[in-house]
């Protein structure tokens, strides 16, 4: 079982280095200007992408460190963190899916760093529920 | 030391994390600005949200399109070039934002705007910045460039914006036999290509970009309280 967590806690990493980038980009402004490179600014530029006053990014890059915190405690034998792992992962899943949905039908644009954060979250939940719910605690 | 090794992995990341975000943000006075969220109209003139930072160093870069399109008097002291692109949102929330300060500032303000659409990221931006050249040919260059601004949430979505932008052409009261084909002449194209190589020989990377007297303006600078300080201090400095 620990073998899985390992890889989620490498996983998660990618996932906050992707999501401190844009927090740091929106906080500088920068993503929020068009440019040849990226779709993001229509994305990032939405009313979407601030909750609360915080920009959306900053609250992901928060639950990637949860995420990430939980796996490296469940790594080193902390069973309760693993348990919590699958319910913080599903909510975060159900939030990568409801971006999409907007980037898709309501903003008409994508940006290709909230996809990749989507891919993240998608890979971790599937690697954390086959490691809990599939593959037998001892051959894991 | 097992037990602790778990807690002190997380402590090294969420220092590496706080701190590389800390580095890489400072230079940011204050909170998130976004152009499109501005300090609203009825702000005092002058009022400032974040500390106005220094422009960048003056570039001439190479001719662009010849005759550029141009508002206000050759002579002003302020002269505010934008490299634009008539589908980037930044750009639309900025378009009334320039508006405000040719109103305030009246003929000490001098603005030229560039094309600069970006392709591919932008679907039709090549078919705004082709449009307006087109009426620009007709002398109905700043009406088409402020009803792409006006209408660009309409137009964008559009799968086919041909006959958007022709419709728009007979809006603004031009031959629109000669609009159909002027939009796809070499001329129109040598004059976005020409403005073009003019924004990269600026360094340009992305829309709006601002250059006032030859020095850019940083896109955080854009808003309208910000802005206003920043057109100000030319004017004082050519006094």
């Amino acid at each position: 079982m620990k073998k899985v967590y390992i890889p989620a806690a490498l996983l998660s990493l990618l996932g906050l280095v992707d999501a401190l980038y844009l927090t740091v980009e929106h906080l500088t402004g920068e993503t929020v200007r068009c440019t040849i490179l990226s779709g993001c600014s229509e994305v990032l530029s939405s009313r979407y992408a601030v909750v609360a006053g915080f920009p959306l990014a900053s609250i992901g890059a928060v639950a990637y460190f949860t995420v990430f915190s939980l796996a490296t405690l469940a790594a080193f034998g902390y069973r309760a963190a693993g348990t919590l792992l699958t319910p913080i992962l599903s909510a975060m899943f159900v939030v990568s899916l409801w971006l999409i949905y907007l980037q898709a039908f309501v903003i008409r644009e994508f940006c290709q760093y909230c996809l990749f954060s989507a891919a993240i979250t998608s890979a971790l939940l599937l690697l954390v529920v086959i490691g809990r719910f599939v593959l037998k605690p001892a051959s894991v | 030391m097992k037990r602790i090794l778990p807690f002190i992995i997380i402590l090294i990341v969420l220092a590496l994390a706080l701190g590389s975000a800390w580095y890489l943000t400072r230079s940011v006075p204050s909170a998130p600005t976004v152009v499109g969220q501005q300090a609203s109209p009825q702000q005092s003139p002058g009022a400032q949200t974040t500390p106005v930072q220094q422009l960048g160093p003056f570039n001439a870069g190479i001719p662009g399109a010849d005759p550029p399109h141009t508002h206000g008097q050759a002579s002003a002291p302020a002269h505010l070039e934008e490299f634009g692109d008539f589908e980037c949102p930044p750009c639309g929330a900025f378009h009334p934002i320039l508006k405000q300060m040719e109103q305030e500032f009246g003929d000490k303000l001098h603005v030229t705007f560039r094309e600069f659409p970006l392709v591919p990221t932008h679907q039709h931006a090549l078919a705004a910045a082709s449009a307006a050249e087109a009426a620009g040919l007709q002398g109905k260059f700043w009406e088409m460039h402020d009803l792409l601004y006006d209408r660009q949430t309409a137009w964008k979505t559009q799968f086919d914006v041909r006959s958007v932008f022709e419709g728009y052409a007979k809006e603004i009261g031009i031959d629109v036999e000669r609009y159909k084909r002027d939009v796809g002449s070499d001329l129109v194209q040598q004059r976005i290509f020409q403005d073009g190589k003019r924004g990269h020989s600026l360094g340009v990377k992305g829309t709006p970009t601002v250059f006032l007297n030859g020095r850019e303006v940083p896109f955080e600078q854009l808003q309208a309280d910000q802005l206003r300080v920043v057109i100000q201090r030319e004017i004082e400095a050519k006094k």
